[in-house]
């Protein structure tokens, strides 16, 4: 096996680990959005074990990339992932939505270790990345800012807006990633407010952009590794994907966008699926 | 008073340029608003940015760079900043309790003609029911400088107002201090005590003055942080004076006079509290002058509704 190889397989375990925990956690608390945790913990995976620069036990590093989940309610994938880079302590995934005052609530907020910015309200995770990409330029600085946006949420009007002053400023280590999983809360995106032609909508605001399978760990670091796509521009990546992905039950299923499983439902899928205990030991 | 006249967003851009030598990290948003921050811009360039006319995205874009180590400065029309941007306030600045300084200009009635789309008559009401949030309302030019230095020796989120109007009265001079959640009394005074902020202290003055020719001795607190509100000197007047006017160009609701109101319904219940200020209605178009008068809030129609106040005829409150 040759050193990318092993470096898939890894993302990919990484990758089960979001999947497994996302489960773990939501099922404990009986809340959470499932369906879009699990159509990006391919993405994050890749970014954070395979590109993106960081140091956990430095989390305010300045010269460190960021990610901004704009789409905050994927949180599960994104506390995963953070606990196993080693943010903070794997423990502290059983606080996610059971105890008040939580440092892993139902969106990121900034108090915990590895968040780069409060989300939750959709639309808002371009502009705060664009200022963070300024502030690198302004300070010479070589990080890069990566947003993950899911797709619905671009029809809020403010990711617009953003996109069209990034690409002015030039804000080629701006990154966007579409979480194309063709869904949303209450139906096809195409069904509500249509986002065809993505690609074109990007192109024509000023951004590069590739189209890749959100799944595909091989196609993300090459892709995720090759920003900016242009000098000058800052790059959009559509990464289709699955809402609900390795969840079978829930795999391109609306009602999976804010649904979890019962503890039956875990127990059930246990074996099949690898899972953890629910309890603590 | 003086007739001196300033603006205060001529000298708000003049403090700006002076905190931005002072402060290396002070960077200035722009949403087509570039204009109010005078010659920082010449001075600065490479630290100013402009998104466009895009209030939510200059927001978004202060709240990245004060995630990044900045000291961001973001400018627009009040109302715009206010409404339009306001969850981007709540959610990106307010409760990461960022340091991001917040400037509203064109307060009260002076977008006059622009009509009620312009004229910021609520906004202090939208920015209060946020917490973590400083709001200040300087009462003329010299506060409006003093208060931009301060917003800057205190680290986290701050909203000022400003009227910005050439004709803009200058009321204090050189020894004038200003310190974030402090009131200052400006005339002493044993009959009433009239609380104001930003351009409605002027007619409170003229007030005070057709008061006192009646006979009446009214104290006059400029309040020009509302939040903090300075609670302390109010419950201190209030021990002897047991009568209370706000006055604020802005709608009653939610503004300085609901934040007086607040207080003294708790702590000094047997207090007589009239809120002088737009009475949950929208602004209209007129010269500030006119809509001054229309809404009862220039000089002579604040002492003719204090006095009336006094001898507690309530029907010639009503209007």
């Amino acid at each position: 096996m040759n050193q990318n190889e092993e470096k898939i397989k890894a993302i990919r375990l990484v990758a089960e680990r979001i999947r497994k925990d996302s489960l773990w956690m939501s099922t404990r608390a009986g809340t959470g959005h499932l369906g879009p945790a699990l159509s990006i913990a391919d993405i994050l995976a890749t970014l954070y074990v395979g590109v993106m620069k960081i140091d956990p036990k430095n989390p305010k590093w300045p010269d460190r990339d960021r990610l901004i989940l704009s789409k905050g309610h994927g949180c599960l994938a994104l506390y995963s992932i953070l606990s196993q880079v080693g943010f903070f302590d794997r423990k502290y995934l059983g606080d996610f939505c059971t105890k008040c005052d939580t440092l892993l609530p139902g969106h990121p907020e900034l108090k915990l270790p590895g968040v780069e910015a409060n989300t939750g309200s959709l639309g808002h995770g371009i502009a705060i990345g664009m200022g963070m990409a300024l502030a690198a330029k302004m300070d010479g600085k070589q990080y890069r800012v990566f947003v993950v946006t899911g797709d619905g949420e671009l029809q809020e009007g403010s990711n617009w807006e953003a996109a069209m002053a990034a690409a002015h400023h030039k804000l080629d280590n701006l990154v966007v990633i579409v979480d194309r999983n063709r869904l949303q809360l209450g139906d096809l995106t195409e069904n509500i407010s249509k986002l065809e032609p993505l690609e074109e909508k990007w192109k024509s605001f000023g951004w590069r952009v590739k189209s890749i399978n959100g799944h595909d760990i091989k196609e993300l670091l090459s892709t995720l590794n090759d920003v900016p796509f242009s000098i000058g521009k800052p790059s959009a990546i559509i990464a289709h994907t699955v809402k609900g992905k390795g969840l079978k039950i829930a795999e391109n299923k609306v009602e999976w966008h804010y649904k979890v499983l019962t503890k039956e439902q875990y127990e059930d899928l246990k074996e099949e699926l690898a899972l953890e205990e629910l309890q603590d030991e | 008073m003086s007739e001196i006249k300033k603006s205060t967003r001529t000298s708000f851009a003049e403090a700006i340029v002076e905190v931005g030598n002072e402060y290396k990290d002070v960077v200035t948003v722009a949403a087509d608003s570039a204009s109010r921050y005078g010659d920082f811009v010449k001075k600065f360039p490479e630290r100013c940015f402009n998104v466009g006319i895009a209030e939510q995205t200059m927001i978004g874009v202060a709240a990245g760079l004060a995630l990044c180590g900045k000291i961001p400065v973001v400018t627009s029309y009040a109302n715009f900043l206010a409404f339009r941007a306001i969850e981007q306030v709540r959610v990106d600045i307010a409760t990461a309790g960022l340091d991001v300084k917040m400037v509203g200009t064109d307060t009260g009635f002076s977008s006059a003609w622009l009509g009620f789309t312009h004229l910021a008559l609520e906004d202090v009401a939208a920015v209060r029911s946020i917490p973590n949030i400083v709001i200040i309302d300087p009462a003329d030019a010299t506060e409006a400088y003093l208060a931009t230095k301060a917003m800057f020796e205190y680290k986290g989120p701050v909203y000022m107002r400003l009227r910005g109007r050439k004709d803009e009265p200058v009321l204090f001079g050189k020894d004038y201090v200003f310190e974030i959640g402090k009131g200052n009394v400006l005339r002493e005074g044993k009959d009433v005590l009239i609380i104001s902020s930003g351009s409605a202290v002027y007619e409170s003055l003229i007030a005070w003055e057709i008061l006192r020719q009646k006979g009446i001795s009214a104290a006059v607190v400029n309040m020009a942080t509302i939040r903090p509100l300075d609670e302390a000197l109010l419950l201190e007047i209030t021990s002897s004076v047991q009568s209370v006017v706000t006055v604020e160009h802005h709608n009653v609701t939610g503004g300085l006079g609901s934040a007086v109101a607040e207080l003294l319904a708790e702590k000094r219940p047997d207090v007589k509290l009239l809120r002088m200020g737009v009475k949950d209605t929208f602004g209209t178009a007129g010269s500030e002058e006119m809509l001054k008068a229309y809404f009862g809030l220039d000089g002579n129609a604040i002492a003719e509704r204090i006095k009336s106040f006094l001898k507690n005829d309530y029907k010639s409150e009503v209007n």
